[in-house]
């Protein structure tokens, strides 16, 4: 398809409200009458509550009520899939995790909520033997049936293999850290209850108000327009959300929580610390003979999420025998849920370790034994890839990071003082579309509106789906509107999974067709510019219709002749059958240069060089800037971030941006980005296959493995710390 | 649990005092509580709502704003320390000519994501290209500018947009100048 404006960078068109300070995010908002919550969190992991002593703060100035167990209304449970955790607040007093909601002090202002929730004082019965990290226990956890895959006898194969690697990898659990901390305002309006939430997902949270408030879903409203991102914490509402819209239902007035750092750590969502058991067999040749990948991780005592480690490693490799295993240890921590390619990040990362590992074993290059390996479909399903060009992923990447000139010996290559190390790894995710609406207005100014309920979290779905009415309307971009983040919109998707812009620019584009079809019988009705031509007849260009005759009648002409201020079209697009002739998944590559400096102790990710093939790029300025996020997030992954929990009581130590290490500045590395443009029409008419998490994928493992080739350790437990560098 | 019922006490009195302090070139008078920082003075009681809170103790860089030119954490900030100051916020910075050059220049090399961190990051850099303490080189830039976090990780872009607007801003220190 040649394209105007798909393909091409394009500044992002709602960018000047977030560089002046206009666009309105969740926490934003003030609407009249409106109060402040703040939670008061338990300050153990594992017991009962026993008495919660309010009488200080319901003394305080500007206090309007207090609530917890018992002073909270009766309301219904959502499902396992509608919410973050199924538990409702102030539900009993039992507490399964630090940081658990014990009360909402709601206030006239802020600065009044914040003075009496810290003078709220709770005497609990603590419990011994609260299970404080799956790293620290050898407690198995229970198996999923479900999550299990088998094909070939992998066992038999891994005893006969005459190359073998067996090792397990940790990986500390993680916080998103998202900027925008988790925050709600609930408004209740004659009955309907009116959400603003900092949500991934405003037609999904709307279900689930509805049913846990028990009302029909037209009497719940919930807005997300500007999302200070979530990178999958906010995709199902957490307890806060709910406690907020029953505080604001039993006062008669908004209320607006803003959860302050750290319980926005302890209670908002992490990645669940994960261990895995890698069992690699292989021929001298390195054709892998099978891989068994058994893996297990946390979920809390009150939600079970799953974090599906194992999915794509059926997929990755060619390989007859391999064995997938899922286990599920519930702790006492926050619940935990999807983060950023969730599970494969965490599974890629175990599995591309090993795979290095099994270079090293056999003497060969990592590339090299990676293309041995190359699927030519997928292993898993026997269908044809619907496209895969990770072989020229491998190969572009390699050239531009100069691989060719590695030394294999760990520690042989050096710059003055510093060790140079360099690793590579496989990234790797599904691409996936579900079935969604739009709706596009064409109005008689000439401007074009489109709208759908899904929502940008920063990766630019407003400037996708403006340039996709761009380019098949002609309409410029600064005449057209977005609006995205209202349940009330036509339904549209989450934002998570790298699935909107497969999913929704299809609907957007089925959607402004059908307005199309609806001016072409305006302008060739009676008294229409086109009055009797056939329809069919007509062409869309540059904002106007034209016909055989080279006659053109701008849209906007078109309708005020009429005295129409708009016509509009519904869309639906759904995925047909493709599933079923191809298997869908993007692919790239990583090489990652680290500098180990043993003097002076300092570790740094100097370089990375990435080939990432995600289709069509609708965007790629906003396309690349996922994947470089995605790296610099992956260095954390690798370096720095984990989550501690005492071991002695399963607290959260570390529950802030000083203790809890992400990236700054100083940290980046100096990162190429390559996105080879192979459109795959076989997922949707734009070619696009997303692009939020698979940059996150491999990065870690492709760290780790540079490590290992600078310093000679194999660091098995990530974050690599410092101090395990320098003593292991 | 046994709950205490509740008191009958009166309310405690709040005490407020009148801060008269300059924000983004207008004078305002606040009369508030001590215990008000400047951060949530401006986006509560001033509905000046693009400066954001990403952790409220200085960690971030979220919250940065100027105080008579210079960039601070306006979540460490009390409201009452800013009697007879200038504040300056991210609403202040475009002028009626347009966006400012690093306004502009964050737009052109999409230096953000979800937005979030993006007024501290601009109004730390605005503060920065003019600070003759800081060198002119990127990795003076990038240490310089570590203070203010961006989890979406746009920071090539947000290097770039910088040293973009450090050549269209007539106040900034360019390359090769020594203080
Ligand atoms: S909010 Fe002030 S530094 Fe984070
Ligand atoms: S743009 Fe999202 S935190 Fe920086």
């Amino acid at each position: 398809m040649d394209t105007q404006v798909i393909g091409h960078r394009t500044p992002r068109v709602d960018g000047e409200f977030k560089l002046t300070g206009q666009a309105d995010y969740t926490v934003d908002w003030q609407v009249r009458d409106m109060l402040y919550g703040y939670p008061v969190s338990a300050s153990i992991a594992h017991g009962t509550l026993k008495t919660l002593h309010l009488d200080t703060a319901r003394a305080m100035p500007g206090v309007v009520d207090i609530f917890h167990h018992g002073h909270f209304p009766e309301l219904y449970r959502a499902s396992k899939n509608q919410v973050s955790e199924m538990r409702l607040p102030f539900e009993d007093e039992r507490i399964h995790y630090d940081g658990q909601y014990i009360a909402l002090v709601v206030a006239e202002s802020f600065e009044q909520a914040r003075a009496a929730a810290h003078t709220v004082q709770a005497d609990y019965h603590q419990e011994e033997g609260a299970r404080t990290s799956l790293l620290d226990t050898n407690q198995e956890g229970q198996l999923l049936e479900s999550e299990g895959v088998s094909r070939g006898d992998p066992e038999k194969a891994f005893d006969e293999a005459p190359v073998t690697i067996d090792h397990t990898y940790d990986i500390a659990a993680e916080s998103h850290m998202q900027m925008e901390m988790h925050a709600t305002l609930a408004e209740w309006r004659d009955e309907r209850l009116i959400v603003h939430e900092s949500s991934q997902g405003v037609v999904y949270q709307h279900k689930a108000m509805a049913r846990i408030f028990g009302l029909p879903e037209e009497s719940v409203e919930v807005v997300s327009h500007y999302i200070g991102s979530g990178f999958g914490n906010k995709l199902f509402m957490w307890p806060h959300a709910v406690a907020t819209a029953g505080a604001a239902q039993m006062l008669g007035r908004p209320v607006k929580t803003i959860l302050p750092r750290q319980q926005d750590m302890e209670s908002g969502g992490n990645r669940p610390a994960s261990r895995q058991r890698l069992r690699l067999g292989a021929k001298q040749d390195g054709t892998l003979l099978s891989i068994r990948h058994d893996s297990t991780t946390e979920t809390s005592f009150v939600h079970p999420y799953v974090d599906s480690l194992g999915s794509a490693t059926p997929s990755l490799y060619a390989c007859d025998n391999v064995a997938i295993s899922q286990r599920l240890l519930e702790v006492n921590h926050g619940t935990p849920c999807p983060m950023r390619a969730p599970g494969e990040t965490s599974g890629i990362h175990a599995l591309e370790t090993a795979l290095d590992e099994l270079a090293v074993e056999l003497g060969m290059d990592p590339l090299e034994l990676r293309r041995r390996n190359y699927a030519k479909n997928d292993p898993a399903s026997g269908l044809p890839w619907s496209s895969k060009y990770l072989d020229d992923c491998y190969t572009n990447a390699a050239k531009r990071f100069g691989w060719e000139k590695r030394n294999p010996t760990p520690g042989a290559m050096r710059d003055g003082d510093e060790v140079i190390g360099w690793g590579m790894a496989t990234a790797c995710w599904p691409a996936m579309r579900l079935s969604c609406s739009a709706r596009v207005e064409l109005r008689d100014d000439g401007s074009v509106m489109a709208a759908c309920g899904t929502q940008d979290i920063g990766t630019g779905t407003y400037t996708i789906v403006a340039q996709t009415v761009a380019e098949l309307s002609g309409v410029p971009l600064k005449d057209i509107e977005v609006r995205l983040g209202e349940s009330t919109l036509p339904a549209g998707p989450l934002s998570g999974g790298s699935m909107v812009t497969a999913t929704a620019l299809p609907a957007v584009a089925a959607a402004l067709r059908n307005a199309f079809d609806a001016l072409k019988e305006v302008a060739t009705g009676e008294n229409g510019a086109f009055e009797g031509c056939d329809p069919d007849n007509l062409e869309i260009e540059a904002g106007a219709l034209v016909d055989k005759q080279g006659k053109r009648v701008s849209f906007g002409e078109i309708l005020s002749q009429q005295k129409l201020g708009s016509v509009s079209g519904d869309g639906q697009a759904a995925p047909g059958d493709e599933k079923s002739q191809y298997s869908f998944r993007s692919f790239g590559a990583h090489f990652v240069e680290v500098r180990w400096d043993p003097g002076i102790s300092r570790l740094r990710v100097a370089r990375v060089v990435s080939s990432i093939d995600i289709g069509r790029a609708i965007n790629p300025s906003a396309a690349r800037n996922q994947v470089e996020g995605s790296i610099v997030m992956g260095i954390g992954m690798a370096l720095t971030e984990k989550l501690d929990y005492d071991p002695r009581d399963g607290r959260l130590i570390n529950n802030n941006y000083a203790d809890y290490i992400v990236p700054c500045h100083a940290d980046m590395p100096e990162i190429d980005v390559e996105l080879p443009d192979n459109p795959d029409y076989t997922l949707n008419e734009f070619g696009a296959r997303g692009v939020g998490e698979i940059g996150l994928t491999g990065i870690a493992a492709a760290i780790g493995n540079a490590v290992y080739h600078a310093t000679g350790k194999r660091i098995r437990e990530f974050p690599i710390t410092l101090e395990k560098v320098m003593d292991t | 649990m046994n709950m205490k019922e509740y008191s009958t006490q009166t309310k405690a009195v709040e005490t407020e005092t009148t801060v008269t302090l300059t924000v983004n070139g207008e004078p305002r008078q606040l009369r508030i509580p001590p215990n008000v920082v400047l951060l949530d003075a401006l986006r509560d009681r001033l509905g000046l709502t693009g400066t954001k809170k990403g952790c409220d103790h200085g960690q971030c860089g979220a919250c940065t704003v100027h105080i008579d030119g210079q960039a601070i954490n306006s979540c460490l900030t009390l409201a009452v320390m800013c009697e007879g100051r200038e504040v300056t916020t991210i609403e202040g910075l475009a002028s009626d000519a347009g966006l400012h050059p690093v306004q502009q220049a964050f737009l052109e090399n999409d230096a953000y994501q979800c937005g979030f961190c993006t007024p501290g990051q601009m109004m730390s850099a605005s503060a920065m290209l003019e600070d003759e303490r800081i060198g002119t080189d990127d990795a003076a830039v990038r240490e310089a500018m570590s203070g203010n976090i961006c989890r979406c990780g746009a920071y090539k872009n947000i290097l770039a947009a910088i040293q973009t607007a450090r050549g269209q801003m007539p106040t900034a220190r360019k390359e090769g100048e020594v203080s």
